[in-house]
């Protein structure tokens, strides 16, 4: 009886939608198989020579980065959130969406920011010696160590934790607190006994987010010269060109995104509290003197650093050398940038759509399938990026018959010097912040309206085309803006993944930044942070349910 | 003529799960309506996207029209059956008009045939004044009567309606169910009609199903 059972779930469910779903799934999974396979081979002397001297001190700043950004951006981003949901006072309507746009500077871009800011001839320095005669160790304020990515990571990714926790509390604890209150428990004991406690799933979840993008990051610490893991995937491949000791240290980092995987499940212990909707929204108290000054200082403050501070340094530098960098050279930058993140975004949001249609079944194929494609997001872009170039290097290999037979002569690297590269790393890096906006889209919509055209003779794809298609319109839009932002954005897998002398916004940026060009970097700097600013808009005024 | 023969269908959410329908057994004449009764969670609606396709059952056998629409091997798709429903909540296409929500159903049809059904459809619901209008511009009675049109227009074989009172005052229902029975007999149609109220079939039924029990005639 089962065997006809499956046979006729098959007759019903498989079609062109499924078969693209499961190809663009194995294309996703086979960067991963590569990196995994690295350890079936016989390391070589580099690895050897990484593992007795470097390795351990690799993997301790990496977790040390990890842990003190994660737990600095959890408190600071659980504390602005109550502070923003629980009360009132001065400015809050415009912190509430202001604290959210520090998320629209990459970390690399705020680190020389920051670092040039405080450096000998920073602006800090020099006012305070030539205003004030004051003068201080310049390592009292030097952020280039562990310390200065702890500050920059914080200031810069904690609007993650922020942005969920502030949503939960405003919509979902209201019932909760009230209660506390009635019960006559004061404002600091229902801080720490309710409110903490409830936010349990959305701070972790936040947190999350934080530690993924610590773990992908390059800029920041190649910038500071703290050497993590990331940052020797880039030494062995670029200092050694060895692919394989690359991917043993990618399948390391695996290791720990995996251990973190378990962690955050462990964490949340199935704490999804009661989610409802219609739930009213939490009502905030006023607060009058010193309680309010403080609070609008804390958040003036925050967002004077994670925000201002930088956007007018970056705005003063950039007026300096306006007219050395905004030539010819940097309009063919800026077209570079948007048409190698248009190309993934189209075939990021094409695939999302397709995957996440199959996938409202709410079958356990289907929710494989659906953590399977997102997975990317929390797979650092170096481990991305190495597990392509391996993949690619062998298709050349596999290739080269062809080549040589089309006149390419003997095995040339063809694919693995092309474009096609950078857009499938981006492509797997990115699948899912345009799938969870599509798959929103999808769920706010139902089964009914495709069920309904279904019974009125159209099969699934024209019911896609006729039905479903204007519906979700709105969230495909959305999934594009933000996916073609993080591209936009994104440093460590363009910088590995892209062809030789091809630059994009962030990698020029970068480059500047590395040369000490810092008042040139200033321009595409602000570009990149223009973009995102829509992205955050996007996020906050259209598609406020799509995260 | 039988319109469906259904034969020993069962049916459970996941093969851990008791058998939500079992050893389900009964055939609908030709121009019949037939209500079915039961507890919620008897599955009634359950028993209805099985007959339209829209889920797949344990075991057993649906024959629509004297084709076979699922069995041990066949699985017809649901736009291949030839039903027509009623979603409880209609499911009108909220981007489309009255007029193209009728329409969207005749696109095998040549233009001229269209627009001839579409106006036999807008006249059997009495919504001509309405073509135009969007489903949330409608009352609840009006969108059940747009869905009903919408249904009804590429001539299925088989109508099914699913809970179509539930989201009607109570002061409604007893007009439209004289309004719905009136429209049904015009249209000829042998239909399944979902309901957990026994005064729904009494005024409109000629035969009912009382789920978990054996087929029983109430007329």
């Amino acid at each position: 009886m089962i065997p006809n059972t499956v046979k006729r779930y098959f007759q019903k469910e498989f079609n062109g939608w499924v078969i693209v779903s499961i190809l663009g799934a194995v294309v996703i999974l086979l960067p991963i198989l590569f990196i995994l396979s690295s350890l079936l081979h016989e390391p070589n002397e580099n690895w050897y020579q990484i593992r007795n001297y470097l390795l351990s001190n690799y993997v301790a700043n990496t977790i040390k980065l990890v842990v003190f950004s994660g737990v600095f951006s959890a408190i600071l981003g659980v504390s602005l959130a109550w502070i923003i949901a629980a009360y009132d006072f001065p400015l809050k309507r415009f912190f509430r969406w202001g604290l959210v746009l520090p998320l629209a500077i990459p970390p690399y871009i705020a680190a020389y920011t920051y670092r040039t800011m405080l450096g000998y001839t920073g602006f800090v320095q020099t006012t305070l010696k030539n205003e004030f005669n004051i003068h201080i160790d310049p390592e009292l304020i030097s952020v280039s160590s562990l310390r200065g990515a702890i500050f920059i990571f914080t200031i810069f990714l904690f609007p993650y934790v922020f942005i969920i926790t502030r949503a939960f509390l405003e919509n979902q604890s209201t019932s909760y607190i009230e209660n506390a209150r009635l019960l006559g428990q004061k404002p600091f004991a229902v801080f720490t006994k309710i409110v903490l406690p409830l936010s349990r799933p959305a701070i972790v979840g936040g947190t999350v987010l934080v530690i993924y993008e610590v773990l992908s990051d390059y800029g920041v610490t190649s910038y500071f010269g703290v050497h993590t893991i990331t940052t020797a995937i880039f030494q062995t491949w670029f200092g050694m060109y060895d692919v394989n000791t690359a991917m043993r240290l990618a399948s390391w980092l695996m290791v720990i995104v995996v251990g973190l995987f378990f962690l955050e499940r462990l964490l949340r212990q199935r704490r999804r509290y009661n989610v409802n909707n219609k739930s009213r929204p939490l009502t905030p108290i006023k607060l009058r003197g010193l309680p309010s000054i403080l609070a609008f200082v804390y958040c003036g403050l925050i967002f004077s650093l994670g925000f201002l501070i930088p956007i007018i340094q970056l705005i003063f530098w950039a007026k300096l050398t306006f007219f050395n960098v905004w030539d010819n050279s940097f309009f063919l930058l800026i077209y570079q940038t948007l048409y190698v993140a248009l190309i993934p975004t189209v075939i990021i949001i094409i695939f999302s759509v397709i995957v996440a249609n199959i996938c409202r079944s709410q079958s356990t194929f289907s929710y494989i399938l659906s953590k399977w494609v997102t997975a990317g997001y929390s797979i650092p872009g170096a481990i991305i990026a190495i597990g392509v170039l391996a993949m690619f290097i062998s298709l050349d290999k596999w290739l080269a018959p062809f080549y040589s037979m089309v006149g390419l002569g003997d095995a040339p690297l063809i694919l693995s010097l092309s474009l096609i590269m950078l857009i499938v790393g981006y492509a797997i890096r990115f699948m899912a912040t345009g799938y969870n906006a599509i798959e929103v889209g999808f769920e706010k919509i139902g089964t009914k309206y495709a069920e309904a055209s279904r019974l009125l003779g159209y099969g699934i794809t024209k019911t896609f085309l006729k039905v479903d298609l204007p519906l979700i319109k709105g969230a495909i839009l959305s999934g594009a803006i933000l996916t073609f932002v993080e591209i936009c954005k994104e440093l460590p897998l363009v910088l590995l993944l892209r062809p030789f002398n091809f630059e994009t916004l962030a990698t020029k940026a970068f480059q500047f930044a590395k040369d000490e060009q810092i008042y040139e970097a200033s321009i595409p700097s602000l570009f990149i942070i223009s973009i995102s600013v829509v992205s955050i808009i996007v996020f906050q005024f259209v598609g406020k349910k799509v995260k | 003529m039988n319109i469906i023969e259904v034969k020993k269908l069962n049916f459970s959410f996941s093969r851990k799960d008791n058998l939500l329908i079992k050893d389900l057994t009964f055939s609908i004449k030709k121009g019949e309506i037939v209500g079915v009764l039961g507890q919620s969670g008897s599955g009634k609606s359950t028993l209805l996207r099985l007959i339209s396709g829209l889920e797949v059952p344990s075991s057993g056998e649906i024959i629509i029209a004297g084709n076979t629409v699922v069995n041990e091997n066949v699985f017809v798709q649901p736009e291949n059956r030839g039903v027509g429903m009623v979603f409880q909540d209609y499911a009108l296409f909220p981007n489309m008009t009255v007029k193209d929500n009728i329409l969207f159903g005749l696109s095998k049809m040549n233009k001229k045939d269209r627009v001839l059904r579409l106006n036999e459809m807008l006249e059997l619901v009495k919504m001509e004044e309405f073509a135009k209008r969007y489903p949330h511009e409608l009352s609840g009675g009006q969108q059940q009567r747009v869905a009903l049109a919408r249904a009804l227009a590429p001539k299925p074989n088989l109508l099914l309606m699913d809970e179509p009172f539930s989201n009607l005052d109570t002061d409604l229902r007893s007009s439209i169910r004289e309004e719905l029975k009136l429209i049904l007999n015009k249209a000829n149609i042998t239909c399944i009609i979902v309901t957990h109220d026994r005064h729904d079939v009494d005024a409109i039924c000629t035969h009912s199903i009382q789920m978990g029990k054996v087929l029983m005639e109430i007329k």
